[in-house]
């Protein structure tokens, strides 16, 4: 278990490691100089100069990696050039609101989508189930950015029940919650629909309704128990994914998160604060993958962390 | 039509002509049987899809023999005007262009942008998946590893990066969607190819003295690829609705055209005066990727009958 948890964590570090690598290298790749949006179009070449000495950007590439690695290992990834702060610390302080949305969106997501799955699921192949259907498929296909503004102009400036942006007031995290999940509902009860009719055909169950099971037990406690882990794995994997900035809803409803957060530090090329976005965005997600696989014990007792067969 | 004609003949010479049917089944039942209504469903499914896709994708590729204004044309004296006026019948936008004429021509790179993407990476992902899952070993844990790591990078922030380091021209964002989607198709097709490689006929093609590369591409990836394009299909929507965030964001390609994200963008600054700019167009994604995706769940759904006549 501890050995398991070991391992667990030396490759996610190590995948933490080579993202944050990579991202290094794409940027000293890439034409442009963040000197010049820095200092301003007008700046001489002297006082561009003198920016990139102040930020160290005129040593050697490999040098400039040896600084970059000191500073991952004291968490301090210098100051952000256009906030004149620690850039770690800009990113700490956005990231509790893509952490509200994130989960505001999940919970939202989970409530909805599996008791919609589990009705598709019992009900396979009927007309009203198809039309359900066919909904799920129109909620996978609105690119979200759409699907944000049209609910913006109704329901906040239309009909102004909601803010129309920012995080002012809890009234302001119901817009872009209903934006995100759609999506979302729509994949996982597609993908709890799969699941459960897999398991409703499985003979276990057709032995266990001879039995004179109750049929709410059937599918709550059996065809659910059995489909409790892949569904668990795709919320905690969604969940993840939206750490990395719900980037296009943020900026859609202007929410002070790490999504728009990236957005501004790629127009200005700050490099600390580029870094530093992925950095803590990748170790959360990390993170909370690794919490999701040691879930799966509580979820299915048959799970041994460890020595699960990778099939 | 088997039952028909093996009845002996003899058997019914006392009997009426019109033998009842001797199963209890009736045609009502068949037809409300769980399988015929799924054959339904995917019949339907692939109709309003072809219908969907068909709708957006042939005004696309006729562009250019539409009688419509230039994409580009500005005409300040016509700003915003609303649908179904003067000949616009999307209305124009915030310079006085025609919406109709912009969403079509944005439509083309859209859409050029998402094939290409599709095929490359159809492409890298059948071939490394294939490979990964064919001759196991390092190949295959150097491909799950670097999907597994692909999985756990902040997708659309990476393609920001790149997009906003290198420029939005029309390869580099190819190029990326392309990157961020070769993984689905790879996983897919290594775990059919395990499934395939344990079949009777590769230890045939083996004994014969087939090399192992030319046992992969001559006959174990013919018997996979029919699903993996299947896959590939789902993607083309992706691909569209990716490559229309990347451009809402302001890293969609400029020229010759601005695509659909972009327009959308555009309009959103007039949303409350000109409903028309940004609704048009979304419904046109909508639409086109709606469709996809029911053609994709119709083909998967379709109950395969052509294994009969093989």
């Amino acid at each position: 278990m501890t050995n398991y948890i070991l391992k667990r964590l030396g490759q996610g570090l190590l995948t933490v490691f080579l993202t944050v690598s990579t991202v290094f290298i794409l940027i000293r790749m890439a034409p442009g100089d963040p000197a010049v949006s820095y200092a301003g179009p007008l700046a001489t070449s002297e006082q561009l100069a003198a920016v990139r000495e102040q930020f160290g950007l005129d040593r050697p590439v490999l040098e400039q990696y040896w600084i970059f690695l000191q500073q991952l290992i004291t968490g301090n990834l210098g100051q952000s050039y256009s906030f004149q702060a620690p850039a770690m610390q800009v990113v700490a302080e956005r990231m509790p609101y893509t952490l509200t949305l994130a989960a505001a969106a999940i919970l939202l997501t989970a409530v909805v989508a599996i008791p919609l799955g589990v009705w598709m699921s019992r009900r396979p192949d009927t007309g009203r189930e198809f039309g359900v259907n066919v909904l799920t498929i129109a909620g996978q296909s609105m690119p979200d950015f759409w699907t944000g503004i049209m609910l913006l102009t109704g329901f906040a400036v239309l009909i102004p029940i909601f803010p129309a942006s920012g995080f002012a007031t809890w009234g302001g995290l119901v817009l872009p919650t209903i934006t995100i999940a759609i999506l979302q509902i729509a994949l996982i009860s597609r993908m709890v629909r799969r699941e459960m009719t897999a398991n409703f055909a499985a003979p276990y169950l057709t032995v266990a309704r001879s039995r004179g099971v109750k049929n709410s037990v059937l599918t709550w406690r059996y065809a659910m128990g059995n489909s409790a882990i892949p569904v668990f794995t795709a919320l905690g994997t969604r969940f993840a994914a939206m750490l990395n900035g719900v980037v296009v809803v943020e900026v859609v409803f202007a929410w002070p998160g790490v999504g728009s957060l990236i957005v501004r530090a790629l127009e200005t090329r700050d490099y600390p604060l580029i870094q530093a976005t992925v950095l803590l965005t990748a170790l959360l997600a990390v993170g909370v993958q690794l919490l999701i696989d040691l879930a799966y014990p509580l979820l299915d007792p048959r799970v041994r962390l460890g020595k699960a067969a990778t099939a | 039509m088997s039952l028909d004609t093996a009845t002996p003949a003899g058997s019914s010479a006392g009997t009426p002509a019109r033998q009842p049917s001797p199963s209890a089944v009736t045609k009502a039942d068949i037809a409300a049987a769980g399988a015929t209504r799924r054959r339904n469903a995917a019949k339907w499914k692939l109709i309003v899809g072809t219908i969907c896709t068909l709708l957006v994708i042939i005004p696309i590729i006729l562009a250019q023999v539409l009688p419509l204004p230039d994409a580009n044309f500005q005409d300040l004296g016509a700003r915003r005007l609303p649908p179904f006026t003067d000949g616009h019948l999307f209305g124009t936008d915030q310079l006085g262009r025609d919406l109709l004429s912009r969403v079509l021509h944005g439509g083309q790179v859209s859409l050029t942008i998402g094939l290409l993407a599709v095929l490359v990476s159809g492409a890298i992902g059948i071939i490394l998946g294939a490979a990964a899952g064919y001759f196991g070993g390092w190949v295959d844990t150097v491909v799950s590893r670097v999907l597994e790591a692909q999985m756990s990078l902040p997708l659309l922030m990476m393609l920001l990066l790149v997009v906003a380091l290198f420029g939005p021209s029309i390869p580099v964002i190819t190029f990326v969607i392309a990157i961020a989607q070769w993984p689905e198709v790879a996983r897919l097709t290594r775990s059919m190819v395990l499934v395939e490689r344990e079949k009777p006929y590769v230890s045939a093609a083996r004994i014969l003295g087939l090399h192992r590369i030319q046992i992969l591409i001559q006959h174990i990836i013919p018997n996979v690829i029919k699903q993996a394009t299947l896959v590939v299909l789902l993607l083309l929507a992706q691909a569209v609705l990716l490559e229309s965030a990347l451009s809402f964001l302001g890293a969609g390609p400029q020229r010759p055209f601005a695509t659909w994200g972009r327009i959308i963008s555009d309009g959103q600054d007039y949303i409350t005066t000109s409903w028309w700019m940004v609704t048009l167009p979304g419904l046109v994604i909508v639409l086109m990727v709606v469709g996809v995706n029911l053609l994709g769940d119709g083909l998967r759904d379709r109950p395969r009958r052509k294994k009969k006549g093989a």
